[in-house]
């Protein structure tokens, strides 16, 4: 078997539609729009959900290469990143019915492949720390702020339902931090490649700058300090996490 | 018939000391059995990303998890048995090969030849395999085998029985069911010749109930396949669907002036684009996928005809005279996709 593959082998169903994230966020500030939904509406919440359900696509069958590409890893990171893909295919079960749920079809917006893009790392220690602690980070942040939006406008589906899974993205962040450390102890020079790779995401990845630091209610997605914690983050880190989005890209 | 090494050891009569094999036998043939489960775990995670059917999708994500708690539950029996934890060793090279012709199918169009190797051949030959060392396996100082046995049992049952259900789906015509079972014969014959996943012959293969539910987990591939399809009718603006459908209809007869008229200024029918279609002997069109950005729409239209099959990528806006592309894209063309 070919390990690994390029990028360009994701394969998709027809009704998927790919696009870049800048050319989608592109066309949409033209039109007067966010460049990301906004979660201010149920139809944004709608698109944010369609949003997730490709990326947790994405994160089963990045995790799944993974299993795939390093037979010489330890045992231990494997088994991680196999339970990590029952995690996110269920994942996807789940933010498909949700997507029903807000009355949306798969497809319903075009895809974006940042995730996968970041799982084709050649580095075990680079996807782990990109994909497990960078955009599973930012999940957190974004499912903790979900939480919060649906039980204020009353939605218990959508609240106890992300909950979950925001559990499980707490678990994976967590194994990101053991296997950042695991994979590159004794190998400085590894391990700061890895963790560049992972600022980078954090840097480029913050929502069009709508993730900040502060209360849910005042910024449109909070940083999931808690959440982060949990997972293995330091204080130093989130502090870190925070200055960047202040100097955040468009997407 | 059950080659002879898979007889039950326990009969009547005998000692209920009486085993069929030595501790080091018995870790050899946990080696051989976690070689073929570690491989097809590993396997199953790669090809994730390169199936394009949902349904497929996450019946391997699904089971990538119980074949790694398999690999694991082995491998750890073996320091039970004096042996190094956790190593993998193929029976011989013949059923490595064996394993190497099931990996082999990576294209998209290849899902059917990667779910049958595995659903029809390989796991119902374990199951077996594991069925046939559960009734001879000694009762008294066996039992940590036998309890990794009986809990791969049943979540291999379930897994054939879910794949069998999404094969039974992308099996949707004679040709894909022809294919099936040419690519399940020359797998089953490097099986034999391998003489199974421990080299000591093929047990016989057991007989599945296919009404057996799915009784503890969310697992139902029937649900998969429901995930899976399509809308019957696309959530689009009627003067949309009909100026897709002009557009089409022009593209169709190969009356690329007026399929132009459904341009706005900034796309082009690129003549390149337009020869391509017509050597395909366009006769039918269909929209596969609709995608909303902003007002704007993200069209996929399927142009199929005698020759073969092509993915068109249209990009659609309201504009004062109606709606009209922005972005044409020939995204694919394929001569051997037909309807």
């Amino acid at each position: 078997m070919e390990r690994p593959i390029a990028y360009d082998k994701l394969a998709r169903e027809d009704r998927f539609v790919r696009m870049r994230a800048r050319d989608v966020a592109q066309l949409k500030v033209e039109q007067g729009l966010p460049p990301f939904p906004d979660l201010t509406s149920r139809e944004s919440i709608k698109e944010r959900v369609h949003g997730i359900m490709v990326g947790e696509l994405q994160a089963m069958e990045g995790a799944g290469r993974t299993v795939c590409d390093f037979p010489d890893a330890p045992w231990e990171f494997t088994m991680d990143m196999a339970r990590q893909v029952w995690d996110e295919s269920r994942h996807v079960d789940i933010y498909i019915r949700l997507l029903e749920h807000l009355g949306g079809y798969v497809g319903e917006f075009p895809e974006t492949t940042i995730l996968w893009r970041c799982a084709c790392a050649e580095d075990a220690a680079a996807r782990v720390a990109g994909v497990n602690r960078g955009l599973e980070g930012l999940a957190c942040d974004v499912f903790n702020q979900m939480v919060h939006i649906a039980r204020k406008i009353g939605d218990p589906i959508l609240e106890r339902a992300v909950d979950f899974v925001l559990a499980d993205e707490i678990t994976h962040v967590r194994m990101g931090s053991k296997w950042l450390t695991r994979l590159t102890e004794g190998d400085p020079e590894r391990r700061r490649r890895a963790v560049e790779f992972q600022e980078s995401i954090d840097e480029r990845f913050n929502l069009g700058g709508a993730r900040r630091d502060g209360d849910h209610d005042a910024v449109p997605i909070s940083i999931a300090r808690e959440a982060r914690e949990l997972g293995g983050f330091t204080g130093e880190e989130i502090e870190r996490l925070i200055k960047t989005t202040q100097r955040s890209q468009v997407y | 018939m059950a080659d002879a090494p898979f007889a039950r050891a326990c009969e009547p009569g005998v000692h209920p000391l009486a085993g069929f094999a030595s501790a080091d036998e018995s870790a050899r043939l946990i080696r051989n059995c976690r070689y073929a489960v570690e491989r097809m775990m590993r396997t199953l995670g790669g090809w994730i990303a390169l199936t394009p059917e949902l349904s497929a999708k996450l019946l391997l994500g699904r089971h990538v998890w119980d074949c790694a708690q398999h690999a694991d539950l082995l491998g750890k029996r073996l320091p039970e048995l004096r042996a190094r934890a956790q190593v993998s060793e193929a029976a011989n090279a013949e059923f490595a090969a064996f394993m190497d012709a099931i990996e082999e199918p990576e294209q998209p169009g290849q899902t059917i030849e990667r779910l049958v190797g595995v659903y029809r051949v390989l796991k119902p030959h374990l199951l077996a395999t594991y069925e046939a060392d559960l009734r001879r396996v000694n009762q008294v100082y066996e039992p940590p085998t036998q309890k990794i046995l009986a809990r791969m049992i049943e979540d291999e049952r379930q897994h054939v029985q879910a794949g069998r259900v999404v094969i039974g789906h992308l099996c949707a015509s004679a040709a894909l069911e022809d294919r099936a079972q040419a690519w399940q014969a020359r797998l089953e014959a490097l099986l034999a010749t391998a003489r199974g996943v421990t080299g000591a012959g093929l047990p016989e293969s057991t007989a599945l109930d296919a009404s057996t539910p799915f009784p503890m987990l969310n697992d139902d591939a029937h649900q998969f396949v429901r995930l899976e399809r399509p809308l019957s009718r696309w959530p689009m603006p009627e003067a949309l669907e009909d100026a897709v459908r002009a557009f089409a209809d022009a593209l169709l007869s190969g009356d690329t002036e007026a399929a132009r008229q459904w341009l706005t200024s900034t796309a082009d029918l690129h003549e390149g684009a337009a020869t391509a279609l017509a050597q395909l002997s366009p006769q039918a069109h269909r929209v596969v996928a609709l995608a909303r950005i902003g007002q704007k729409r993200a069209v996929k239209i399927r142009i199929e005809g005698r020759a073969g099959a092509a993915m068109l990528l249209t990009r659609w806006s309201s504009t004062d005279g109606g709606w009209r592309a922005e972005l044409l894209e020939l995204a694919r063309v394929d001569p051997a996709l037909t309807a």
